[in-house]
């Protein structure tokens, strides 16, 4: 009995000890357990972020001209954004609650022809509470960047105002197209974020496609289905036209208005005729 | 004439007597109401180690007492050693208290809602001292405690103790094994993280199985077609209040039954046939107090000692996944390793007869063994066929245990497991394990593993390569790529592509990954 009473005596000393040091150390875990919930909240909100808004607010969260706002800008994180639309809380809250309930009307001074839809359950929308946290999270960190005085890793999306091609499909002629600068258009215009079907990669290659054909020649098919609604006669008229009036024809199985329609707009010559020259490759 | 008379007794006392002797006295007679019949003196040489006056007074407590009226007076020395009991009869109780009081500290933060569930295991982990060793220990005690409950059926198998007068303690005891099992089971499910709806879910399916009314059993236990705020209701009020209460009344009738047959003594130390347990001669009684009451103070001591070491020193946490969603099934996911071995049987075949009729018939065997099995002889020799079937089904069931696991006749695809051996869905795993820092942004392929630009990278690769190897059959000619982008302040994305055919096939999947998030491997 006495080597018993020596070994649990002792035992007790040593789970007190540890106990002891667990306590002093509890405060400084705590605060680490809790960055580290944090870091795993905007890992969650980035892949959420991925999946359900680079489409409208571009993969770097850029923003879509005619589409949607950017939100990793400078003026979401100085406080401009929140005081053009008169929010008086945080920022935090701000982002938190447009993700949750959406914009169903558009924001002071914004004439986007979509509106934000709800995301989160609380509203119909196809998000947990938890999720658009994660969001708000994933949001918020770009700030840390501008924070920080590094500016960020994104590229801002290339637009060419000055001289735009306009929507009239007869004029002006385009000039001679560059089919690789076209192709990395595709990314820095941010076609990519909705044109993206496949893991193989963007919705116009012909890997993408389940009969194997790419956007060149699916472009010179389409002018020749008999519901075909739109003026071209080629294919590079039918690209330059849907890209332009995307209106004019809709593929069976697509609601109209879905894609922006301002490139008229925001396009130079040179940059549309070297995605038609881009695109017209893929067969 | 006074209104009232006041009369202390003790003041007479201490004015015949004098303050000290008259205190002396009365805590004295304080400890002999508490105890139940040791006084002070009693107790000291009962600590002491001396051997107890006669008649003794140290059975007093047993006659009078509440407590020690349920613990026997003395045992037989031959029960008192390792074998044959190994006290796991004991630590199975011992558990029971410990995940009770475990159990009402994590009552205190936990509100049994989707909505807020995991925000409570965060708050616990991050935000209430001691929660998370709280949450552990809890975690901890309840595989022990199914350990240790399985161990103590098949010890009691072993010695054959289930043999007559016993049975019907075999039979409570099938029952309380049961009910670990469920109350391990539902406790599960109240994280709400990934690894907990669907461990749960996948137990939770066999319940669609039973015959004719599979529906209805399914409503009834998941409180819907599929886990939400009802279910996790339920599943926390069987944890919490129904399976306990049930434990502790069988509990109560078994250990009962264990006092008035006494504990069975080695089968070698009596006749075959006999039952002597309770006829314990005088030099072979080991009296409850002090030895037995010491022994238990110990274990109880070295069991804490050491579950606390093993979640503070020892590094030992209970898992927490991602936010449970319906929506997304995690690759490997499994139920609770014991019942895995139920898993295994449903990859044998027919969902309805492997998954209910077959475990159903399994169950029900052993609570009829003790009335089947009537042998009168306890020894070892003489029970050489049901020693046999036991050292079978231990084999059977470990083997439909690892059936269980997602490395027996999982039908996902090669491309998959390559990328979910990196980046696993069911616990953190080496790329989440690596250091943030040792991941550069650029694009890596396996074939640069022995030049990466730092260690954990190159390991990454290694790992990556040797992944691809192991199924060149699925995917010929592979090469894996890594990309590795700067995100955000802190934050990285990673995206692993898997291309086979010389590149003409491809698969790719991409995670986020955070400097802070502080995943253990």
């Amino acid at each position: 009995m006495t080597w018993r009473t020596a070994i649990g005596t002792l035992a007790v000393v040593l789970t007190s000890i540890i106990t002891a040091f667990w306590l002093i150390n509890e405060p400084a875990r705590m605060a680490e357990a809790e960055e580290g919930f944090e870091g795993r909240s905007i890992e969650a909100g980035a892949a959420l972020f991925e999946n359900n808004c680079t489409r409208c607010h571009g993969p770097q969260g850029q923003g879509l001209p005619g589409l949607a706002p950017g939100l990793n800008t400078q003026e979401m994180f100085d406080g401009t954004r929140v005081a053009e639309v008169g929010w008086a809380g945080t920022l935090h809250d701000f982002l938190y609650s447009t993700i949750a309930g959406g914009r169903p009307v558009p924001s002071a001074g914004t004439t986007y022809p979509q509106r934000m839809p709800t995301w989160s359950q609380e509203f119909g929308g196809p998000l947990r509470i938890d999720q658009v946290r994660d969001l708000t999270n994933f949001v918020l960190n770009w700030g840390e960047a501008y924070e920080l005085g590094i500016a960020p890793t994104v590229q801002k999306v290339v637009t060419n105002p000055i001289d735009p091609v306009g929507t009239d499909l007869s004029t002006p002629v385009l000039p001679n197209g560059d089919a690789q600068a076209g192709e990395e258009l595709t990314t820095t215009l941010g076609c990519v974020a909705c044109h993206v079907q496949t893991d193989v990669g963007p919705a116009w290659l012909a890997e993408a496609d389940p009969n194997g054909e790419g956007i060149g020649t699916r472009a010179s098919a389409r002018i020749e289905e008999t519901n075909y609604t739109g003026t071209a006669t080629n294919s590079e008229q039918y690209l330059r036209e849907s890209i332009v009036l995307p209106d004019a024809f809709v593929v069976d199985g697509y609601p109209p208005s879905t894609m922006v329609m301002t490139y008229g707009e925001t396009l130079s010559k040179q940059d549309l005729a070297d995605l038609i020259a881009y695109l017209v490759t893929l067969k | 004439m006074a209104l009232f008379e006041v009369h202390i007794p003790i003041l007479d006392d201490i004015k015949a007597k004098g303050l000290v002797p008259t205190l002396i006295a009365k805590t004295d007679e304080a400890v002999l109401r508490l105890t139940a019949g040791l006084n002070v003196e009693e107790i000291r040489s009962v600590l002491r180690g001396d051997p107890p006056k006669r008649p003794n007074p140290r059975t007093k407590p047993h006659a009078d007492g509440f407590w020690m009226h349920m613990r026997p007076t003395y045992f037989h020395k031959k029960v008192m050693t390792l074998y044959p009991t190994f006290r796991l009869g004991w630590l199975s109780v011992y558990f029971l208290v410990f995940e009770t009081i475990t159990g009402l500290v994590l009552m205190l933060w936990y509100t049994p809602s989707p909505l807020v569930a995991f925000e409570n295991m965060i708050n616990i982990i991050s935000n209430v001292p001691f929660g998370m060793m709280m949450r552990d220990l809890h975690r901890l005690g309840a595989e022990f405690m199914v350990m240790v409950v399985l161990l103590h059926m098949l010890r009691t198998f072993i010695t054959g103790s289930y043999k007559k007068p016993r049975q019907f303690t075999w039979f409570t005891g099938g029952v309380l094994l049961l009910l670990t099992l469920f109350l391990s089971f539902s406790g599960y499910l109240l994280p709400w993280d990934q690894l907990s709806l669907w461990a749960v879910t996948i137990g939770a399916s066999m319940a669609e199985a039973t015959p004719v009314i599979g529906r209805e059993v399914n409503l009834l236990v998941r409180g819907g077609p599929d886990f939400g705020t009802n279910g996790l209701l339920r599943f926390y009020l069987l944890h919490v209040f129904a399976l306990p209460l049930i434990a502790f009344i069988f509990l109560g009738v078994h250990y009962y039954k264990v006092i008035i047959h006494a504990h069975s003594l080695p089968p070698g130390e009596e006749n075959p046939g006999e039952d002597t347990a309770r006829k314990i001669p005088m030099d072979k009684r080991s009296y409850f107090l002090p030895d037995v009451a010491t022994k238990e103070i110990y274990w109880i001591v070295m069991w804490t000692g050491l579950l606390i070491l093993m979640v503070t020193v020892g590094g030992w946490h209970a898992p927490l996944e991602p936010h449970a969603d319906s929506q997304v099934t995690p690759l490997h996911t499994t139920a609770p390793w014991y019942f895995l071995w139920l898993q295994g049987m449903l990859k044998l075949g027919d969902k309805v007869f492997w998954g209910v009729i077959a475990p159903g018939i399994l169950v029900n065997l052993v609570f009829v063994i003790p009335y089947l099995e009537v042998g009168p002889s306890r020894r070892y020799v003489h029970r050489r066929i049901g020693l046999t079937i036991a050292a079978v089904s231990v084999v059977a069931f470990s083997a439909l245990t690892y059936m269980g696991t997602p490395y027996y006749a999982v039908s996902s695809s090669a491309d998959q497991e390559v990328v979910a051996a990196l980046v696993p869905q069911t616990h953190p795993g080496p790329l989440r394990g690596t250091p943030f820092e040792e991941l550069p942004a650029g694009e890596y392929t396996t074939k640069q593993w022995d030049n990466a630009p730092s260690e954990g990278l190159g390991e990454l690769l290694e790992l990556f390569q040797h992944e691809l190897h192991k199924y060149d059959d699925e995917l010929p000619e592979s090469e894996g790529i890594m990309v590795i982008e700067d995100w955000q302040v802190g934050l990285k994305k990673i995206t692993f592509r898997v291309l086979w055919n010389e590149g003409d096939n491809s698969f790719s999947q991409f995670v986020f990954l955070h400097e802070n998030s502080g995943y253990e491997e």
